[in-house]
């Protein structure tokens, strides 16, 4: 199994390494434990092991990049992916102190059968502006559009985010930064057709028709997947009669401050408030887990609040610390709590969740080593994602010394 | 084909890359590594070498004797890292410029805020990599 994989990885590695002369290659392998894969009461512990690939290549200012990715989950192998994507990027002067910023990328995650319906195909598009209106001053534009299709077309969505941000730097040592966001995703078609029957019997046949087993729709535990669909079992989709699609739109402001102090630590607090401003989520109940790019949860799912601190040391032995603990109180509208026999609550669900970060980074001559801790508590109205846990990751990276030495790269 | 003679042309190909391309006058010198303390006084971008992005450049003042050094950091740092005029900064890296000169420094690693970004490894081969897109994917626990 392992020399069939192999039979395909070295030739891909092989190709881009060559191609890659002159650039950047980066290898990384990060392993984690979590006591709680699927972020739910219903706690499974899972070991992931998740190695990278990313080649960066310059021409001029055009700058080309590609990254091979692939995650191996002991417990649930179903959940293990792989991942590939490419894309260029341009930097655009103008003047000294300015620069426009454009990319554009491509690539895919594809997933083993069992989840299967989280598989997509991407595409995005980035175009940023930066300018210094003083030297202690930064002023930056930013948009972003990106186009999904996964193997289920629920998940479908075509979305963008515009940012803009100031700030300004005091000789208190003293940074405010002040940043404003609108965003808006479009499923393109969410929901499944009006049951001819009762709810629960519908979405269990057309989740089976759909390849995802069989399920009770429910919050139950059984899921939207069913059995063959191991773990989670918290995302419900809605039904609709007239099928189309459905937004979700917001608007959000954040505030930053940080301070140095002394030549090696760091402080930094920040404040974030998002506004729902249009539509709502179109799918019942949603589920995160973890290191998996979830489909029905992101930043566009919520509103609400978040308030973050942080610190960061330079130690000696170029060993660097850092540290945040992360309060945020999330509601996400069109999404509705739960009982845990899958009854409806009629309330909302909102979630409140303390963070607790740890970073511990060693550099060394051509890579680096670090260890993380987290400790989550996440209280929710849905009592399906009342859960506590630690994760604990661990890594390295190592730069492969394929660039030119000189000053240019 | 088996694994281990797979692997030996990567090998190969990994091992040649570093003698290509290296420029005689210009170039991360590890004898002549230097470690610089003060404060940033201009952020500019600017053309440095044909055929390649425009450098994040920064002016830095030793306050000790006031004395400027050009600091080269990289190409994509323009976007990546925010950094202003009258911070303090420590960097480590290779002193060039010849005589008349204004000393130029290409950075190997910048320090400030109690941060370390590493742009070059100890031999002074890049490890730097692009702009924002290179920004996207999870969110983990732990990564900051």
């Amino acid at each position: 199994m392992m020399i069939r994989k192999m039979r395909f990885i070295v030739p891909v590695l092989l190709i881009a390494a060559v191609s890659a002369q002159g650039g950047t290659v980066t290898l990384s392998f990060n392993q984690h434990s979590t006591q709680n894969m699927f972020q739910t009461r219903d706690a499974v512990a899972e070991q992931i092991s998740a190695f990278s690939l990313s080649i960066d290549q310059d021409f001029s200012a055009l700058s080309v990049l590609a990254n091979l990715e692939y995650s191996a989950f002991r417990q649930t192998a179903g959940l293990g992916f792989f991942a590939a994507d490419a894309g260029f990027d341009y930097l655009l002067p103008t003047g000294a102190k300015s620069a426009f910023y454009f990319a554009a990328g491509g690539g895919g995650t594809f997933y083993r059968q069992e989840y299967g319906a989280f598989s997509s195909l991407g595409a995005n598009l980035l175009g940023a502006f930066k300018t210094y209106l003083a030297p202690s001053s930064i002023l930056k534009l930013q948009w972003q559009g990106m186009y999904a299709v996964y193997k289920d077309s629920l998940f479908d969505f075509l979305s963008q985010i515009a940012t803009l941000s100031i700030d300004k730097y005091f000789k208190t040592r003293t940074t405010f930064k002040a940043d404003a966001e609108w965003g808006y995703k479009y499923f393109l078609h969410p929901f499944l057709p009006e049951p001819i029957e009762p709810l629960t019997e519908a979405v269990t046949t057309m989740a089976a028709s759909n390849g995802m087993g069989t399920g009770t729709g429910s919050g139950s535990g059984q899921g939207w997947g069913g059995q063959r669909y191991q773990g989670g079992n918290g995302f419900i989709p809605r039904t609709s009669s007239e099928g189309g699609g459905a937004g979700i739109g917001h608007i959000s402001l954040s505030l930053l401050a940080a301070q140095g102090i002394g030549d090696i630590v760091g402080l930094s607090v920040s404040a974030v408030r998002q506004w729902t401003v249009t539509g709502e989520n179109p799918f019942l109940s949603i589920e995160e887990f973890y290191l998996v790019q979830n489909p029905s949860t992101d930043s566009f799912s919520w509103e609400g609040r978040q308030l973050n601190g942080r610190i960061t040391m330079n130690l000696p032995w170029s060993v660097e610390l850092k540290a945040g603990y992360t309060y945020s109180d999330k509601t996400y509208p069109g999404v509705e709590s739960m009982s845990l026999e899958g009854v409806p609550l009629g309330l909302g669900r909102n979630d409140l969740r303390h963070l607790f970060e740890a970073r511990l980074e060693k550099n060394f001559r051509r890579g680096s080593l670090f260890l993380a801790y987290s400790w989550v508590d996440n209280r929710s109205s849905d009592p399906l994602f009342v859960w506590k846990s630690h994760f604990i990751m661990c890594g390295f990276q190592w730069n492969l010394p394929v660039g030119r030495k000189g000053g240019i790269s | 084909m088996s694994t281990k003679f797979a692997l030996i042309p990567i090998l190969a190909a990994l091992v040649a890359g570093p003698a290509a391309g290296q420029t005689a006058g210009h170039f991360y010198d590890v004898d002549k590594e230097v470690k610089i303390e003060g404060i940033v006084r201009q952020v500019s971008l600017e053309p440095r070498y044909k055929g390649t992005a425009p450098f994040l450049v920064l002016s830095v003042e030793d306050p000790r004797d006031a004395k400027r050094y050009s600091i080269e950091v990289s190409p994509s740092w323009f976007f990546n890292q925010d950094i202003h005029g009258g911070e303090r900064v420590t960097v480590v890296g290779s002193l060039t410029g010849g005589p008349g000169e204004a000393p130029t420094v290409i950075a190997r690693e910048v320090r400030w805020r109690g941060e370390t970004i590493t742009l070059r490894d100890k031999r002074g081969f890049p490890s730097w990599q692009g702009g924002p897109q290179r920004k996207r994917g999870i969110r983990r626990f732990g990564s900051f």
